[in-house]
């Protein structure tokens, strides 16, 4: 009870109007899950369907409303207006609920798990409203599935001091992450976009390929903090990124990136479309993985970029299924050979080119300025790299340890190894002093908000 | 049919879909045990399960299988 009134005060520091939405979409949903469970129980199917697309609707309707209603209803009268037909529409003033995009997966997730069997309906209300609420990560994910987080609710959790030091020491990761490197290089790539008229092609292309790395860097920040504060709370809460930017393709870049977003995805749009488009054979998988991809996209908010986004992103999927390559656990194994190194890094550079687009899509306020920086970018060959050297500078140091930590974790760590792998305690003491060091020469303290809290 | 029956035949189609000769199966085998099992070939080996039984599987028994085992059960019902 103390955790859930923890969690709620903590939302309500944010957004106290929309706790109460949070609170009565908890009870709804709770409520929900044991009206299909006793359908279930009654073999009757088709009832047990009906109060889980309630639930869905519900879940969608609360996305669609504060999310994407007014973008909707702004297209749809864009598009009258092609064939002369007027239609007007007042945009509301609404505002979205902190954590919106989050809570609801969370609140679908539990009454899906329930009617396909994976889960029984939580008795205990409490747990259930922990669940959805839970305040290292109600905010911006990782997006936690009903079954581990509900099991973990209903065992004893006494304190235990090595997921203490690894939560806390993740929680330091996450902070460097965020104000070092991605705070420092979003003062570079943010002069470079906000004032792209004035900055040359070659400024233009640097800024945009350090932006993924400025993404990963806050999002997999935020993340490392989220996962640290719920170990010092003894949670183990899904990951969210395994170093995205050692992918060789498309397919793997989303398996390493916002994993607990796409897995939610992928099974319940992508699997379920699938099935249904099975007798459509490669194309019914095409499409599955098109519209899957697009959901991508519009997660992330009401704008054209988004669509396009996800569209791009599908599109990159279809000549790794046609070829056959779509397949998880094909790894290049052998880094030792010259030649298997060298293709290796050539895939990975490829991938991270291939991602620095969509991103680039992602990042742009609108359709149209997407296209006139690339239009400027086309007629500004001509000007030098712009030079921020004491940013420039930070950025490229707190990215050197950035790499030596994702390198070591991605080619010289044993899959499984402890996270506690030093012998000597002055070892642990040593890392976390310097990692606080590094936030306070490095950081960057001027309140930067999360990228992703904006979804 | 018996259900050792039925999973010698999905271990047969196992092993002609994920072209891998030498595949055992079990009742706990889950796709995490099994190289190249993942979302997309998951559909392919259903469909080929299908045909082979004869069978049409509904979504929501094909999303409730949690491995191997579910699955045997699954089509055990239907044949």
């Amino acid at each position: 009870m103390f955790l859930l009134l923890s969690s709620y005060w903590f939302y309500s520091q944010i957004d106290i109007k929309m706790t109460l939405l949070l609170v009565i979409l908890t009870l709804v949903f709770w409520l929900l899950g044991r009206g299909v469970a006793y359908y279930l129980d009654k073999e009757d199917e088709k009832r047990a369907a009906i109060v889980t697309n309630v639930g869905v609707v519900i879940g969608i309707g609360a996305l669609f409303y504060f999310k994407y209603l007014n973008f909707f209803a702004e297209s749809v009268t864009s598009f009258a207006s092609l064939f002369n037909i007027h239609l007007s529409w007042t945009a509301l003033h609404l505002v979205v609920p902190v954590g919106l995009s989050f809570f609801t997966f969370k609140l679908m997730s539990y009454v899906l798990d329930i009617y396909h069997g994976k889960i029984l309906p939580e008795k205990n209300a409490i747990n259930f409203a922990n669940y959805i609420a839970f305040f290292p990560t109600i905010l911006s994910g990782p997006i936690d599935r009903p079954k581990p987080f509900l099991k973990q609710m209903n065992q004893t959790r006494l304190f235990n001091p090595d997921n203490f030091l690894i939560g806390f020491r993740r929680v330091l990761w996450g902070m460097f992450l965020k104000m070092c490197v991605a705070d420092r290089l979003d003062i570079y790539v943010s002069a470079i976009f906000n004032n792209y008229e004035h900055h040359s092609t070659i400024s233009i292309i640097f800024a945009s390929l350090l932006y993924p790395l400025q993404m990963y860097a806050d999002f997999g920040g935020y993340s490392e903090m989220a996962i640290g504060v719920a170990l010092i709370l003894g949670f183990q809460v899904a990951e969210n990124f395994k170093r995205p930017f050692f992918s060789t393709d498309i397919s793997e870049y989303w398996r390493r990136w916002h994993i607990s977003l796409t897995s939610w995805l992928t099974d319940y749009i992508f699997l379920p479309l699938n099935i249904k488009f099975r007798r459509f054979g490669i194309q019914g998988t095409m499409l599955a993985i098109i519209i899957n991809m697009l959901f991508v996209g519009l997660w992330h908010g009401a704008n054209w970029t988004f669509f396009v986004f996800g569209l791009y992103h599908g599109s990159l999927f279809i000549p790794l299924l046609l070829s056959g390559h779509l397949n998880k656990k094909k790894e290049i194994k052998n880094r030792t050979n010259i030649c298997s190194f060298f293709v290796l890094v050539t895939k990975i550079a490829s991938t991270y080119f291939l991602v620095t687009i969509g991103q680039f899509i992602f990042r742009a306020p609108s359709l149209s300025d997407a296209y006139a920086i690339i239009f400027h970018s086309f007629n500004s060959w001509n000007g030098n790299l712009f030079y921020d050297m004491p940013t420039l500078i930070n950025a490229i140091i707190c990215l050197i340890v950035l790499f030596y930590v994702d390198i070591k974790e991605e080619w010289f760590t044993p899959k499984g190894a402890n996270q506690l792998r030093w012998t000597k305690p002055y070892q642990v003491d040593l890392i976390l002093c310097l990692e606080i060091i590094c936030i306070l020469l490095f950081g960057v303290f001027d309140n930067n908000q999360f990228i992703y809290f904006q979804f | 049919m018996e259900r050792n029956e039925i999973l010698k035949r999905v271990e047969e189609i196992f092993r002609d879909e994920l072209e891998q000769e030498n595949l055992v199966l079990t009742d706990d085998t889950t796709a995490e045990d099994v190289e190249g099992w993942d979302s997309l070939s998951h559909i392919q080996l259903v469909a080929a399960m299908e045909e082979a039984f004869g069978i049409e599987f509904k979504s929501r028994e094909i999303l409730s299988w949690d491995n191997v085992g579910d699955l045997i059960d699954c089509i055990q019902k239907k044949v």
